[in-house]
């Protein structure tokens, strides 16, 4: 079955390639093949990983602990209601609580998890700087606050689109700029070798598990 | 029309095959091109090395196919430097497309390296959960609450894993349910590491770490790695694994401390992070002087339009 | 109703989320112009809980296994259960109506549906057997892990791996120090690359002599991309991580309090 496998696999990623050259059919099937059984995933993982362990073996081996889960799973259910004429209204209440309660969440998560913890990176003593070499001084802890502080609030600034920039922010807001660009570069740097990466399994996966072992090497 | 004009009117399929050979060459021939550590691989592994035997970690599978040849030799690496330490440890997979499958065949591959580590006592796999940030926020009170069974359906109640370190079962008393304190909490963890595409690996450290206080080292993909540098300014990281290199980084540290590792990345027919490295190397030479050509041809031709 | 644990939390969530939904139900059936308002009350709680329940220590809402949120969160790791798949019905229906109608392209949505209705033939049965969706006892993998292995694996990696080819070509064409802005990205984004690999050492590997000064540049070049990646990308992370922060938690406040209803279908003057 390994055998059948590393065929069908080796078939699908040179159907997907193929595409490089010119859309064709082939590579149409892959993609059709593909998105169908993304979704076939979906059921499987849902029912079996989900629903199974947390909703319906616990409404039946303990009803009266749990039966407020049927609260979830009729809620659940309204989302599908969507796809009924006349009464699709009522998949607002599904969405109502997924969406609120995540937002509910993210509001807590993000001012505890991601303001306040950044902003106390930037309250900094600005001291230590070392002048013994270029090397030396861009890597003191005083250069490093210092960097910390002007580039977090010159990037604050240029965020902030309430009010027209004047003379003041302006000049902030244009560093606030180039220290984007510099992230921004460095993200693209990075991105380079995480897409490549994706490249380089794939024929790590052609060559040795699916050509050297077809012709023996 | 100029050569460089003509260069930057090249048929695309011209590029694509550049890369394709700037990436298969070094696959077939190796190099053996040397990886330096970054500050950030070298924290993850000191943090991980300073783990007593009988501490518990959570492995948390949040990426998918999509990035498996970044990922797969962080979460493996990981699970090995754990077994060789003698750590516990709590496997789960949060991403919905395709965690759940790599999580089983890295759990599966990596478990039978090491024979002598038992299912249910040194490890368990606790499968795939809807939900992310409501998971999480159970895990924080009660993990049975979020995680009733294990992959296969197996309640986690009687596992010998929850029980604390060093902590005798008298026979019909272990669980989490049991009158013995058990692990019951994502804070009693000693460390939560996620190997992460997108937003669950930073689910982890705003809504786990803050709220929970559970020590955190990501292993992103490099597309997202560079955000998490804010992270690890902030503290709220222990360190990070930054894409295949970072993956690479940690394979040699491990390597280095542990000799039969070396043997073994030496001689495994898996793909790992540090083979996929030279191939690396050719393919940023190759785009490196991309950038550099066609800007070249661009600035020559816009001086020739200004004269 | 004998037998049946009842505590606070479960009542007020019956209340919330059973009762006044089915009120909403009963009404917006006999009156369409009450179909807008009962679905904002229940967005209001959702939301309200989960953030009350850090900072207000009272059992009823708190307390471990019983309080209002904790048992929230597991009705929504059930809910959102329910919403992955959700898909997956509109895609049926409009795969199903190309096929029906033989429609330009009818054979790739044949292939489609076949794929997702074996992947979920094979995930139901897991399921329902008690085999599971992964490794079988024995050590071999169920169908639905076989496929996993075998279709999906592939099929997802070499699908994202095609960017590779066109970030190169875009690269090529499209990546120009058009402006001071544009040359700062592309000076950043060269040193990043040429840091984060031995590219020195590669250039040098065919010269023996010049690999001990190339071996001395890439450490060097690892060093500059450090720096970059600790200082000036970190914080301007750290302003972008706040910036949207800030914006997610103003959202966040707008949902919650019914300003915002555009997720519920619902336009500004309803």
């Amino acid at each position: 079955m390994e055998l059948l496998g590393t065929w069908i696999a080796a078939f699908m990623t040179l159907a997907v390639l193929s595409f490089l050259y010119k859309d064709n059919p082939i590579f149409r099937f892959a993609e059709s093949l593909f998105a169908g059984v993304s979704l076939g995933y979906y059921v499987g993982i849902t029912l079996d990983q989900t629903l199974k362990p947390n909703l319906f073996e616990p409404l039946a081996t303990n009803f009266s602990l749990n039966w407020d889960l049927m609260i979830a799973g009729l809620l659940g259910a309204f989302l599908y209601m969507r796809y009924v004429p006349r009464i699709g209204w009522i998949a607002r209440y599904g969405l109502a609580i997924y969406v609120a309660y995540y937002i509910g969440v993210e509001f807590t998560r993000k001012l505890h998890g991601e303001v306040l913890p950044q902003m106390a990176r930037t309250i900094l003593p600005v001291r230590g700087f070392d002048f013994s070499g270029i090397e030396a001084f861009f890597t003191s802890p005083g250069m490093l606050a210092l960097g910390a502080i002007i580039g977090t609030y010159s990037v604050l600034v240029y965020f902030f689109f309430s009010k027209e920039h004047n003379a003041v922010t302006r000049p902030i807001a244009r560093l606030g700029v180039w220290f984007l660009m510099i992230s921004f570069g460095a993200a693209f740097g990075f991105t380079v070798m995480g897409r490549v990466a994706l490249l380089i399994g794939r024929l790590n996966f052609l060559i040795f598990d699916w050509i050297y072992p077809t012709f023996g090497v | 029309m100029s050569l460089f004009d003509r260069l930057l009117g090249i048929d695309r399929r011209w590029i694509f095959l550049f890369v394709v050979l700037a990436v298969t060459i070094p696959i077939l021939a190796p190099l053996g091109l040397p990886v330096t550590t970054t500050g950030s691989t070298r924290a993850a592994f000191d943090y991980i090395e300073s783990l007593a035997p009988g501490d518990i970690v959570w492995l948390s599978f949040d990426y998918g196919p999509s990035s498996a040849p970044e990922n797969d030799p962080m979460a493996e690496g990981f699970l090995r430097h754990c077994f060789l330490k003698n750590v516990r440890v709590v496997v789960c997979a949060l991403y919905p497309l395709g965690g759940l499958g790599l999580a089983n065949a890295s759990v599966a591959r990596v478990a039978a390296e090491f024979p002598e580590k038992k299912y249910g006592t040194d490890y368990v796999n606790l499968g795939y959960k809807d939900g992310a940030e409501a998971v999480m926020r159970r895990l924080g009170e009660n993990i049975e609450d979020a995680f009733p069974t294990d992959v296969n359906g197996q309640p986690i109640s009687n596992m010998p894993i929850f029980q604390p370190k060093h902590q005798t079962i008298p026979s019909g008393d272990a669980g989490m349910g049991g009158n013995v304190a058990g692990i019951r909490t994502i804070g009693q963890f000693k460390l939560v590491f996620t190997v992460a595409t997108g937003l669950i690996g930073e689910y982890w450290i705003t809504l786990v770490n803050a709220q929970f206080g559970t020590p955190v080292i990501i292993g992103p993909t490099a597309v997202s790695a560079p955000k998490y540098y804010a992270f690890i300014g902030s503290g709220q990281l222990k360190g990070m694994l930054g894409g295949m290199k970072g993956a690479a980084e940690y394979e040699q540290l491990i390597a280095r401390k542990y000799p039969q590792m070396a043997k073994f990345y030496r001689s495994t027919r898996l793909f790992t992070g540090t083979k996929g490295m030279d191939a690396q190397t050719g393919i940023h030479a190759v785009i490196i002087l991309f950038i550099f050509l066609g800007n070249v041809a661009f600035l020559l031709g816009r001086r020739q339009g200004r004269t | 109703m004998t037998g049946l644990h009842f505590d606070t939390g479960r009542v007020l969530l019956l209340v919330c989320f059973g009762i006044v939904p089915l009120v909403g139900i009963a009404l917006g059936l006999l009156a369409p112009s009450l179909r807008r308002q009962m679905p904002l009350i229940v967005a209001f709680v959702a939301g309200i809980v989960p953030i009350l329940s850090l900072y207000i220590p009272k059992r009823f809402l708190s307390a471990a296994g019983e309080g209002m949120s904790p048992r929230l969160d597991q009705y929504l790791i059930i809910v959102a259960g329910f919403a992955l798949p959700l898909g997956i019905v509109n895609v049926i229906q409009i795969n199903a109506r190309k096929v029906g109608r033989t429609e330009k392209g009818w054979v790739f949505s044949l292939v489609l549906l076949i794929g997702l209705l074996v992947m979920g033939a094979f995930g139901i049965y897991g399921a329902v057997s008690g085999a599971g969706i992964g490794f079988l006892p024995d050590g071999s993998s169920t169908p639905f892990q076989w496929m996993t292995d075998w279709l999906f694996r592939p099929l997802q990696a070499t699908i994202f791996s095609l960017l590779a080819f066109f970030m190169a070509s875009a690269a090529f064409r499209a990546f120009r120090a058009r402006n001071v802005e544009a040359t700062i990205l592309l000076v950043a984004a060269v040193l990043v690359m040429a840091g984060r690999v031995p590219l020195f050492d590669l250039l040098a590997y065919p010269f023996p002599p010049l690999q001990p000064a190339a071996a001395s540049l890439s450490q060097m070049m690892g060093r500059v991309t450090e720096w970059i990646m600790d200082g000036p990308n970190s914080a301007a992370q750290a302003g972008i991580i706040i910036g949207a922060a800030l914006g997610a938690a103003a959202m966040a406040i707008r949902v919650i309090l019914g300003i915002e209803r555009s997720y519920l279908g619902l336009g500004k003057g309803d």
